[in-house]
C-alpha cells in the first residue's frame, strides 16, 4: 500500500498500512456511530496520518495521507466525490512531517500540532466541498460542525497518537527490548526526539 | 535536503492525482469512471466492516447493557418484536384510522402486494459531512439501488449504493435527501429535506424539515408525516411514516412553507433496518387493488390521477415524487 521510495524497513511501510486500515475501520464502523453530541465525531484516520507524519517525517506522511484519504474515499459508506480525502490528508501530512523536523522535545507541541492539523483538515475538506457545490458543505453546516470536530479531534488525540506511536515503535527502535512498562509520556518524548533524524 | 526535495516531488504528484480524482468524479456524476474504484472499495471494505461489526457490536452491546440496562431490556423487546412490527407497518400504519381510509388503502394494497423486506444491521456510518450508513445486506440478499430503507419505527432512507455483502443508505437526515411526503390527514403535500449531518438542528431534536408546496395550506405542530410514494415505488414506497411536525416556519413571503419535522427513527441509533426489495416484475398488485380506479389524493402526480386507464395505474398516480422534487404546482 505504501511504496515509498524511501529508505526505511520494510515492516514500517506495513504498519502504516496496517495502522491506517485499522484506523478507517474503527472510524467507519465504531467512531461514526457514537452518538455523541453534536452529531459529530472525532475523526481517527485523520489523526493517525498526523501521528504517522509526526513520526516518519514529510515524505512518508503525505503518501501515508494519500493512501489513507484514498481508503476514506472510497470506504462503503462514502458518498462524496472521490479524492477530497486524499487530497487533504496528504497536504496535513505533508505539513505535519514537515512541523516534525522542526517540533522541540517538548512533549506538548505535538498535541498542539495534532490539534492544528485536526483544525487544518477540517477546514480544507469543508472547503473543497465548498468549492464544489456540495449541498452538505454548506456554510450553516460547517460553521456549526468544525468548533465542535476540532474539540473532539483534540480530545481524542492523545489516545490516537499513543497508539500509534506504539504501534511503529517497533519498528523505529529494534535494538532496544520492548519496555512494556515505562511511561508513554516518557516513550513520547523519545520519539519525538528521535524524529529529527 | 534530498529527502525533501523527494518529498516535495512525491507531494505535487499526488497532489495532481487527487486533484485529477475529483475532477473525474465531479465530472462524471453517477458514471464516472471512478465509480469502479468504489465497487472495490465496497468489495475488500464490506466484508472487513461486516468482521468489524461483529466484533464490535457484542462488545458495545455489554457497554450498554452495563450502561443503561432498562432501556436495553426495552431494546431487546423491541428487537424482538422487530419481525412482526415491520410486516404490518407495510399493510398499516398507526395514523388514525378513519382520518387515513385512503392512505390504508395504499398500505394495504402495499402489504397484500406482497412487498418483501430483508432485515439487515447497520454496521458502520459515514464520515465528515455526509450522513450514511452501510448495512450488511448487499446484492446477494436481493437489494438493489434504490431501495426504500425503513425500521420498525419509521423512515430510514434509501439505498445509493450495492456491493456484494453490503449496501450503503442515504439516511433521510442528509442534506442531498429529499423525499416526497404528505401530511397525515389534510393530505398537503410536500417535500422532505435533511438538514444535515445528524444531530444538528434543534439540538438534534428536528434533522429534517419539511416544506409544503401550497403555501397556503394548513399545517400543525404535532401533525404527522408519512411518504408519498414514488413513481414505480422506487425509491421511496408509499406510506412510510417519517415523522412529527415540531415547528413551523413563521410565513414569510416565500412560495413554500418550511415545517421542522422530528422523525420517529432514532438516527443516532440505527440498528436494525429492513429493506423493502421491491415487488416482482408481475406486479400483483393488479389482482388486490379494488375495481374502481379511485383517485387518493389532491393529485400531486403531472398526470391527472383519476384518468389513466388500468385500475392498478390509479394508485399509482398518487405516488410520484421522486428523490429529487419534482416540479411542483407552485402557488
Amino acid at each position: 500500500m505504501l511504496n515509498a521510495p524511501e529508505a526505511s524497513p520494510t515492516g514500517r511501510r506495513v504498519i502504516s498500512a496496517v495502522v491506517i486500515v485499522v484506523a478507517l475501520v474503527l472510524q467507519v464502523s465504531v467512531a461514526n456511530r457514537l452518538p455523541l453530541p453534536g452529531g459529530v465525531t472525532p475523526d481517527l484516520v485523520l489523526l493517525s496520518v498526523v501521528a504517522l507524519a509526526l513520526v516518519s517525517g514529510s515524505l512518508t506522511g503525505c503518501v501515508a495521507g494519500f493512501c489513507a484519504g484514498l481508503a476514506a474515499d472510497i470506504v462503503p459508506p462514502a458518498d462524496h466525490t472521490i479524492g477530497r480525502y486524499a487530497l487533504v490528508y496528504c497536504i496535513i501530512g505533508y505539513v505535519c512531517g514537515i512541523a516534525a523536523a522542526e517540533m522541540d522535545r517538548q512533549s506538548m507541541v505535538p498535541f498542539f500540532a495534532v490539534a492544528a492539523g485536526a483544525l487544518l483538515g477540517t477546514v480544507a475538506y469543508a472547503a473543497i466541498g465548498m468549492l464544489l457545490g456540495d449541498p452538505r458543505a454548506s456554510w450553516t453546516i460547517v460553521a456549526r460542525m468544525v468548533p465542535l470536530q476540532v474539540l473532539y479531534d483534540v480530545i481524542a488525540s492523545p489516545f490516537v497518537v499513543w497508539a500509534v506511536l506504539r504501534a511503529t515503535r517497533r519498528y523505529e527502535r529494534p535494538e532496544r527490548g520492548r519496555d512494556r512498562f515505562s511511561v508513554p509520556a516518557a516513550r513520547y518524548r523519545a520519539m519525538s526526539g528521535r524524529t529529527r533524524l | 535536503m534530498n529527502d525533501t526535495r523527494r518529498s516535495r516531488v512525491v507531494l505535487g504528484v499526488l497532489l495532481v492525482a487527487a486533484l485529477a480524482m475529483i475532477t473525474i468524479d465531479y465530472r462524471g456524476g453517477d458514471s464516472s469512471p471512478l465509480r469502479g474504484l468504489r465497487g472495490a472499495g465496497e468489495a475488500v471494505f464490506g466484508p472487513v466492516e461486516r468482521a468489524s461489526a461483529a466484533v464490535v457490536r457484542p462488545v458495545g452491546n455489554g457497554l450498554d447493557a452495563v450502561f443503561n440496562a432498562p432501556g436495553e431490556r426495552r431494546r431487546a423487546d423491541r428487537l424482538q418484536r422487530e419481525n412482526q412490527r415491520l410486516r404490518d407497518q407495510l399493510r398499516t400504519t398507526r395514523i388514525d384510522q378513519g382520518k387515513a381510509a385512503q392512505l390504508d388503502r395504499l398500505l394495504g394494497s402495499a402489504g397484500l402486494g406482497g412487498y418483501k423486506i430483508v432485515a439487515a444491521n447497520v454496521i458502520s456510518a459515514g464520515q465528515g459531512l455526509e450522513d450514511t450508513v452501510t448495512i450488511d445486506a448487499g446484492s446477494g440478499s436481493g437489494i438493489h439501488t434504490d431501495m426504500t430503507v425503513m425500521s420498525a419505527d419509521g423512515l430510514v432512507g434509501r439505498v445509493t449504493r450495492v456491493g456484494p455483502a453490503t449496501a450503503t443508505v442515504l439516511l433521510a437526515t442528509d442534506v442531498n435527501s429529499s423525499i416526497g411526503a404528505r401530511l397525515e390527514d389534510s393530505k398537503e403535500i410536500g417535500i422532505v429535506q435533511g438538514r444535515g449531518r445528524r444531530g444538528l438542528g434543534d439540538g438534534g431534536r428536528t434533522p429534517i424539515r419539511f416544506q409544503l408546496l401550497d403555501a397556503n395550506a394548513p399545517v400543525k405542530v404535532g401533525q404527522r408525516l408519512v411518504t408519498l410514494g414514488s413513481q414505480g415505488d422506487r425509491p421511496y414506497v408509499p406510506g412510510v411514516p417519517i415523522g412529527t411536525v415540531e415547528r413551523i416556519d413563521a410565513p414569510g413571503g416565500g412560495l413554500t412553507r418550511t415545517a421542522y419535522v422530528q422523525p420517529f427513527v432514532h438516527f443516532t441509533s440505527l440498528d436494525v433496518v429492513a429493506v423493502v426489495v421491491a415487488p416482482p416484475k408481475s406486479d400483483p398488485r393488479d389482482a388486490v387493488l379494488p375495481p374502481t380506479p379511485t383517485p387518493s389524493t389532491p393529485p400531486p402526480a403531472p398526470s391527472p390521477s383519476g384518468s389513466p386507464g388500468p385500475g392498478r395505474k390509479a394508485g399509482k398516480s398518487s405516488s410520484a415524487a421522486g428523490p429529487s422534487p419534482k416540479p411542483s404546482p407552485t402557488p
